[in-house]
């Protein structure tokens, strides 16, 4: 009796437990919850966090995040429409918005991934074989800060764009998002992660860099070496005009020293003929003077006043 | 049969009373342990630099400060978040290890993350850290899934996007600090967009560096620039070395010039004075004046000569009596 007692109340118990577990679920904060009955969805979607209540062994929970949640693209190797091959690392952050409608198309969330996939990895590839390269590798068209003082290689500036890689995203997530519009989902924000030249041309890549470089180098070393010719043939310029000022001020003072010493003498002997007189012959004396020395030899005439002179000192 | 389990197992006398004691007061202690457990559940701890938030029933019902605080047991769940912990990513590169002196990094299989595209196509390897701390902790709980994840893919994104914006030479030098505040900007942006609950507090670039393979090229570029200023300035140093001395030398020759005017106008003023003195006298008696004047040079001029030869009033026989004495002994025409 007792013992049959124990295993009724034993059996009441369970099944007890069984209608509490089965009755009662606690919803997390970051989930929101899908009731199906026999795998039909059963009411609207339970979005709020708490303890909830539902019909004990037909109806089952089926727990979605309410989170952002993340989507990490496949790394795709895309020809640009300039034919360049590079390769496009994407990520996304979505959102089950609508979990009846999510559990209904996809499920699951690898249901949800696989799509996302399918909408995000082939809208991808069309927009960025759509562009050109600098479109999704630039953003604006900002003019690049510059270094040397003197003059900055050309290539250092930066080709104009039309589109710009935001606006790119932006187009994708909004065609992305009209795609997944009916999955109950929202994509947030699709972004382009990395971006690179594929292996293979990478190499190419860095010649190109390499050259590049040695361009920039040798346009440096002759701006260097046309800079100091210039200021060489500056300094050449320079001498030749200091110079020549010089001599041509110069001669001026001169010139005129010349002309004031002309005046003063032309004035003393221009008196009369007298004074003309007297000027030629004192020149002439002095030109004796200076002329004559001892390797001078001289002719005179007997009848000379000189040698009368001569004469007379012997 | 249980005295000699004891036995079997040894367990010292002392012990075995234990036991028995146990076993005697079994329910008291049950009941013991049962509050031990409710009063452990019920208490915890939340270090000074975290915060927890309390759920109740996977609802959020509170967030608590650090110390110790209350809790019911088994209905409420204590999420514990290090809110003012700094707390950084790295890219490029991985800290292995800090040592007291040095920090190890490790670089093998970051080159996909640091090796990016800058906006005049060329390829840069940028390495970086980003220090953040989590200002909300509900939204880095229950906003998104895996947000340390989300905050490296941001990361990747703007750095990716700020670099694509700028010519390799920006990214190099001069734009260093630039790329790291705009950087920051725009992973705060996409931080808030995501309700990711961090605060970036800030982007520090590390090594940026051209890759390897081209790394000599840009050494080149480098050097070429150097060899530039080298030129330009040894061109500026000839220039200076000539130049102040030709002013130099050209203010000498004026100078001079000005010392030769000077002297040929006072001469000329001083040998006309002499002149119109001598004229003044001259005028009185001319012929005298002449032929002294005349007689005077004579007498100056003619013993500094050398050969002096009289010939007659015709000029063809040369007189022998006056031979002067001759200087030059051994001219011609003595013989």
């Amino acid at each position: 009796m007792t013992k049959l007692k124990l295993i009724i109340t034993g059996v009441v118990l369970i099944l007890l437990l069984i209608a509490i577990t089965g009755t009662v679920y606690i919803v997390n904060e970051q989930e929101q919850v899908v009731i199906t009955q026999f795998g039909r969805p059963v009411g609207d979607a339970v979005t709020k966090p708490g303890i909830h209540f539902k019909v004990p062994l037909i109806q089952k929970v089926n727990v979605f995040d309410k989170r952002y949640l993340e989507w990490d693209g496949d790394p795709n190797q895309v020809p640009t429409k300039d034919k360049k091959f590079i390769f496009v690392d994407t990520y996304a952050r979505w959102q089950i918005t609508d979990p009846l409608q999510f559990y209904k198309r996809l499920t699951n969330e690898r249901g949800a991934q696989s799509r996302l996939d399918d909408i995000l990895d082939g809208e991808t590839r069309d927009y960025i074989a759509n562009n050109n390269i600098e479109e999704t590798v630039r953003n604006s068209n900002r003019t690049p800060v510059t270094t040397d003082s003197i003059s900055e290689p050309s290539s250092d500036s930066l080709i104009r764009i039309l589109v710009g890689r935001e606006k790119i995203e932006q187009m994708i997530l909004k065609t992305a998002n009209e795609r997944a519009a009916d999955l109950g989902i929202v994509i947030l924000d699709f972004k382009i992660k990395r971006l690179n030249y594929v292996e293979e041309v990478r190499d190419q890549v860095y010649k190109r860099m390499t050259s590049e470089r040695f361009r920039i180098a040798d346009k440096f070393r002759s701006e260097g070496q046309g800079e100091a010719s210039k200021i060489n043939g500056e300094k050449e310029r320079e001498l030749k005009s200091i110079q020549s000022v010089a001599f041509k001020k110069s001669e001026e003072i001169k010139g005129r020293a010349d002309a004031t010493a002309a005046a003063i003498y032309a004035d003393a002997y221009n008196q009369s003929a007298t004074s003309k007189n007297l000027y030629t012959f004192l020149k002439s004396m002095e030109t004796f003077e200076k002329t004559f020395d001892e390797k001078t030899s001289i002719i005179l005439s007997a009848d000379s006043e000189v040698y009368k002179f001569l004469k007379s000192m012997q | 049969m249980q005295h000699n389990q004891f036995n079997e197992f040894e367990i010292p006398p002392p012990f075995v009373n234990i036991v028995r004691a146990v076993i005697r007061n079994r329910k008291p202690i049950i009941v013991g342990i049962i509050l031990l457990v409710i009063i452990f559940g019920a208490f915890f701890q939340i270090k000074p630099e975290e915060l927890g938030v309390v759920t109740r029933y996977g609802k959020y019902s509170r967030t608590v400060e650090p110390g110790l605080n209350l809790k019911i047991p088994f209905l409420e769940t204590v999420y514990k978040v290090p809110v003012e912990r700094q707390q950084k990513l790295e890219f490029g590169f991985r800290t292995t290890g800090t040592g007291p002196a040095q920090s190890t990094y490790t670089k093998t299989n970051t080159k996909a993350e640091s090796l990016m595209l800058t906006g005049d196509l060329n390829l840069a390897d940028v390495e970086w850290v980003v220090q953040y701390r989590i200002d909300n902790a509900y939204n880095f709980l229950f906003k998104v899934r895996d947000p340390e994840n989300s905050l490296r893919d941001i990361s990747e994104a703007s750095m990716r996007q700020v670099v694509g914006d700028r010519t390799v030479n920006e990214v190099l030098t001069v734009g260093r600090t630039e790329v790291a505040s705009s950087a920051q900007a725009m992973i705060q942006r996409l931080s808030n967009e995501y309700s990711l609950g961090v605060k970036i507090d800030q982007v520090v670039l590390q090594d940026v560096n051209p890759p390897d393979a081209v790394k000599a090229a840009f050494n080149a570029v480098n050097q070429a620039q150097q060899e530039k200023e080298t030129l330009i300035n040894e061109a500026k140093s000839a220039y200076n070395k000539v130049i102040p001395k030709a002013r130099g030398q050209a203010l000498e020759t004026i100078q001079k010039a000005e010392g030769y005017a000077l002297e040929r106008v006072n001469n000329a003023q001083g040998e006309v004075a002499r002149f119109n003195d001598l004229y003044k006298e001259y005028i009185k008696a001319p012929e005298v004046t002449r032929r002294r004047i005349y007689l005077e040079t004579m007498n100056k001029v003619l013993p500094q000569l050398g050969n002096k030869i009289i010939t007659d009033k015709n000029g063809s026989n040369v007189l022998p009596l006056l031979q002067m004495p001759m200087q030059n002994t051994n001219t011609p025409k003595e013989n």
